[in-house]
């Protein structure tokens, strides 16, 4: 077998094993690449920056399932620890079944970590005053519409069973009039259907966290302004991750980042691979048509 | 390492699943099935509990009775099953695409056509900054050359030549990004398992 036909006909398994070096090196080999912050990320960054402190809620439609975790957890951690360091109020929600568990586990590291910094009450979150999670809740449409008129009709009760109306933060949150944005965290196509009912009846803003795969559909929605911004993929998520430690709101950077690393030496692994079959591919044509 | 059994069962599952890479084998194969019962399981566990139960059952149980209409429209779409009276699940079909169509489409055609369109519109203030104004052109370019691409009421010839080509180029850049986006979502997913095998699991990393 010729040079150039070897590397066209790589065994797939040592494309598998090299890739899997390529990602586990970065773990223990410490080195950084400077990952520069895409437009789209820093616009939803200024958007929540701009948001006063303890007036109108962030809304985080949790709707990733534990197949995208790699790519929408570090964004929901990120999210929750920039609104929660500016005393913005956040209201979570899902429509996605397998969602719930995630967003209350999101929910529960973040506070936790933050409480144990607390240094007294002021500094403490709490449920139902800082936050709260509605649950889930089946027929996607109406419930969106019809929290335009009442949150608590659509979620009468939250996802531990407490009355929704019994809750301090829900006593000042009735419905879209209250939310300052909603963030859409999702793995399918939830956010267009955010633009689609509340945006176009309520004029709600919108912003998307988004598996990377689905980024590209969204662009569009980002152009026209119908996306206050956008983070997409785990690079969005670790872009999120720099900006709120640049400005000081955490120290350490999340899990994102630290994933960022493995995945540019792989994407270099990927372009050297393309190349060597592209160059396998021509000089074998090229014999081809000599023979 | 970690001494939490759930933990030890992700691990191990998820090395089963990594197994196929190598090729097909009961390992996988086992996950596979496990994962496919798990699912089922939830999703009909979770729908009974959390939509079935307090949107139908609840209320009727408490003697609200306007929720035997959902719940014989619902009932109604089992008579496909029944060849006599197949005809009754046009009703429910009917109900649905009337309360569909009626509410989806000004909305669609507010958020996905009319805002879109908006979006190509080229206006002397997409030249405040410059370089938007450049990119303002290009996609109005690129609009124009793609959908003459799929114009297919006319021959490509002459003038159409050239502007569809320019627009197969638009499309082949966008399956471009399409396809680096791909791999970067795929490859999140391989450092994300291979994140909870070296943190959690072997506890080697943070």
């Amino acid at each position: 077998m010729k040079w150039y036909e070897a590397i066209s006909r790589i065994d797939r398994r040592i494309i598998y094993f090299l890739l899997t070096v390529f990602v586990i090196l970065p773990f223990f080999v410490p080195f950084k690449i400077r990952q520069n912050i895409m437009p789209q990320t820093q616009r939803l960054f200024d958007f929540v920056e701009s948001i006063p402190p303890d007036d109108k809620v962030v809304m985080i439609s949790f709707d990733y399932t534990p197949q995208t975790m790699p790519e929408c957890h570090p964004m929901a951690i990120a999210l929750l620890k920039h609104c929660f360091a500016r005393n913005i109020p956040v209201l979570g929600l899902s429509f996605d079944p397998q969602a719930p568990g995630l967003a209350v586990e999101a929910f529960e590291t973040v506070v936790n970590e933050l409480n144990r910094k607390a240094s007294n009450y002021d500094d403490s979150l709490f449920y139902g005053k800082d936050y709260v999670y509605l649950g889930w809740k089946s027929g996607f449409t109406a419930a969106v519409l019809d929290m335009g008129e009442s949150i608590a009709g659509v979620f009468p009760r939250d996802y531990f069973g407490h009355p929704v109306d019994s809750l301090p933060l829900m006593q000042k949150t009735k419905n879209y009039k209250d939310v300052a944005i909603a963030i859409v965290l999702s793995a399918s196509a939830y956010p267009e259907y955010w633009v689609l009912y509340p945006q176009s009846r309520y004029g709600v803003k919108i912003g998307a966290g988004l598996t990377a795969v689905m980024a590209p559909k969204y662009y569009p929605f980002l152009q026209t302004g119908q996306f206050s911004g956008m983070m997409s993929g785990m690079k969005g998520a670790a872009e999120y991750e720099h900006l709120i430690v640049e400005k000081g709101y955490t120290k350490k950077l999340g899990r994102a980042e630290t994933g960022m690393n493995s995945q540019s030496i792989v994407h270099l692994l990927i372009i050297t691979i393309i190349i060597l079959g592209n160059i396998g591919f021509f000089f074998s044509r090229r014999d081809r048509k000599q023979s | 390492m970690n001494h939490d059994p759930w933990i030890w069962i992700g691990a191990f599952l998820t090395l089963m699943i990594f197994s196929f890479l190598y090729k097909d084998n009961p390992f996988y194969k086992f996950a596979e099935h496990l994962f496919v019962g798990v699912a089922n399981g939830y999703y009909i566990v979770f729908y009974w509990q959390n939509a079935l139960m307090p949107n139908l059952f609840e209320p009727l149980g408490a003697g609200n009775l306007v929720y035997l209409v959902p719940l014989l429209l619902g009932l109604m779409y089992f008579a496909r099953f029944i060849p006599k009276i197949g005809w009754l699940v046009r009703i429910p079909i009917g109900f649905m695409i009337g309360w569909g169509a009626g509410i989806s489409i000004p909305a669609y055609f507010q958020a996905f056509v009319l805002k879109q369109l908006q979006g190509t519109i080229i206006t002397p203030q997409s030249f405040v900054n410059p370089l938007d104004g450049v990119w303002a052109v290009i996609i109005l370019i690129g609009v124009i050359c793609t959908l003459v691409y799929f114009y297919f009421s006319k021959e490509h010839k002459g003038i159409l030549k050239p502007v569809s080509r320019l627009g197969i180029m638009f499309i082949m850049i966008g399956f471009g990004a399409s396809f680096g986006y791909t791999v970067m979502a795929r490859v999140s997913l391989l450092i994300g398992r291979i994140q909870f095998l070296l943190g959690p699991w072997l506890g080697l990393i943070d």
